[in-house]
């Protein structure tokens, strides 16, 4: 359990049912599709520790439920997030026409801050695609979101996605966009980056505890 | 070679891959702990079968009374399940009374957005069970889909909320039967369990946070890091409410535990939670942080404590001391009140 990391990331992975949240987080986790398994209900809890631009990240991924009713239990987890995923099914219209509710919810409840990327995923299934490249692409413009189009059955931009958001919420801590310190930034300090980043501030009382241990 | 290899068989070799339910054992399974707790409980299970036997004599009903308690908390046998849980929770009495009204619901248009709704979920309920793939003959995914198309047309209100998929599946694989599946379904729904399904999941929210009230009451310290953490109560046991512990408990237990579900009432869910809890107390405290504390909650649902299904039913009924229902009605309208003036 020795594991250090420089700062620890709160996600969420939502969209719709089907839409294959729980394989993306999988496939990010394990490196490889999960097949047959039950559908979420609830929330799961994924972490991975990953390098972005030199620095160590948790990832603390939240994976919720996609149907519409369990939206009243599980917008209580989203508080505090720092990026999520936000996913919907390029072979279904549906599911990408449930996404302003979806990001409403999301920019309302876990922070007007958060860093979202839009997931098209099951771009392998690209013969029975509804929702085009270019559509959804615009409305990640409108909406500033990132977008990339993803396959958690190959396993293509999965890693892409979870890095991007992370790499973009490192920018903006870097830039002083966004400060890990306030309340339910989603962001918080490994040890790590205590010793490392943390130090030279001699001023906050956490590096004095550092200090004198 | 083969007679070496016949004298020092483990017990993964000698007992079956694929359960008696049709569910494949998981490969963390421990088939070593499992042979031994079967040497007891198929002790067990022969005799409550012929208790059971001498008690319905070939009866097809089962009056309520306390032995018939005493017994259906000792386990109902297989072979008699489907027909108690009919007669216990009137889904039988229902059936009768309604000749011919499952077959009309299935015959009946059918919504078509319900439809999709379910048709997302049937390859997503319980692939890990041979009876409901694809291959399988007879396929049970399609008495899962026409249950379940039924009971959203039934019960226009719920609709369809996933988790209804898994207990429904679980009614077939007991039952046999279709009919009987839509009828136990309506029992719960409708009688049994309080509003956990309904869009605004009142009753879920409600009874998540009547077990908490419980746990302040009778296991403190574990309401106390809870509270310390901020780690809310749906994150951890919302599953438990809305599957009926299934996927979460091994099967036999959930089963044992449904029998004394369709019996006593939705009162017994508390029981089983306050049990998990209580019993493994020590280590959910030491719990260091929010996730931590998770992992601990995904902990304690495993091991030899909850396998041994015919011990832990008899700690569900001593573990957590008394449960009055009158205690659970005040703390399920207290905490409704409370949950609504929030939402406000």
């Amino acid at each position: 359990m020795s594991e250090t990391y420089d700062f620890l990331f709160k996600f969420l992975v939502i969209g719709s049912a089907g839409t294959g949240k729980s394989c993306l987080l999988h496939q990010f986790i394990e490196n490889k599709f999960k097949q047959d398994s039950n559908h979420t209900i609830g929330v799961e809890f994924g972490s991975r520790v990953v390098n972005v631009g030199g620095k160590t990240v948790k990832l603390q991924i939240w994976d919720t439920a996609g149907q519409e009713r369990f939206r009243s239990v599980t917008r209580s987890y989203y508080r505090g997030a720092a990026g999520a995923l936000l996913v919907y099914d390029i072979t279904s219209r549906e599911t990408y026409n449930a996404l302003t509710n979806w990001l409403t919810d999301a920019r309302t409840l876990a922070s007007p801050n958060i860093v979202i990327i839009l997931c098209g995923n099951k771009k392998d299934l690209d013969a029975d695609r509804e929702v085009t490249f270019l559509e959804a692409s615009r409305f990640a413009q409108e909406n500033e979101l990132m977008f990339l189009e993803t396959s958690a059955l190959t396993g293509e931009n999965v890693e892409e996605a979870f890095l991007k958001c992370a790499r973009t919420i490192l920018n903006k801590i870097e830039s002083g966009e966004l400060d890990p310190e306030r309340m339910g930034s989603g962001i918080q300090y490994g040890d790590a980056s205590l010793r490392q980043l943390r130090q030279p501030r001699s001023t906050t009382a956490q590096s004095k505890q550092q200090c004198s241990c | 070679r083969g007679e070496a290899d016949r004298s020092r068989t483990t017990a993964k070799d000698r007992v079956q891959r694929i359960d008696p339910y049709g569910f494949e054992r998981s490969e963390d399974f421990d088939y070593d702990s499992y042979e031994e707790f079967m040497s007891t409980y198929l002790q067990i299970l022969t005799r409550r079968s012929i208790k059971w036997s001498k008690l319905l004599q070939g009866k097809s009903n089962v009056e309520r009374n306390l032995k018939v308690k005493r017994y259906v908390r000792k386990g109902i046998p297989n072979e008699h399940r489907s027909l108690i849980w009919m007669t216990a929770s009137g889904a039988q009495e229902q059936m009768e009374k309604n000749p011919g009204y499952y077959r009309k619901l299935l015959e009946a248009e059918h919504d078509a957005k319900l439809v999709d709704t379910i048709k997302t979920d049937l390859n997503r309920t319980f692939p890990d069970n041979i009876q409901f793939r694809k291959t399988a003959e007879p396929c049970l995914q399609h008495a899962l889909f026409n249950v379940l198309v039924a009971y959203g047309h039934h019960n226009k209100n719920v609709g369809y909320c996933q988790g209804m998929n898994f207990i429904t599946g679980y009614l077939i694989i007991v039952t046999k039967d279709e009919e009987k599946s839509f009828w136990l379904l309506e029992a719960l729904l409708g009688r049994i369990l309080p509003d956990y399904y309904t869009p605004a999941m009142l009753g879920l929210k409600t009874d998540q946070e009547v077990l908490g009230e419980l746990v302040r009451l009778k296991v403190p310290a574990v309401s106390q890091i809870m509270v310390q953490h901020n780690v809310m109560w749906t994150l951890v046991v919302s599953r438990w409410f809305i599957c009926l512990f299934i996927d979460i408990l091994p099967v036999e237990t959930v089963l044992r535990i449904w029998d004394c579900m369709f019996y006593e009432g939705s009162k017994i869910i508390f029981r089983v939670a306050l049990t998990l809890i209580k019993h493994n107390q020590a280590l959910i405290l030491q719990g260091k942080n929010f996730p931590d504390i998770c992992d601990k909650f995904k902990e304690i649902i495993h091991g030899a404590f909850v396998e041994d299904c015919h011990a832990f039913m008899q700690k569900i009924f001593t573990e957590p001391g008394s449960l009055s229902m009158t205690t659970v009605n005040k703390l399920r309208e207290m905490c409704r009140a409370r949950i609504l003036s929030q939402e406000q």
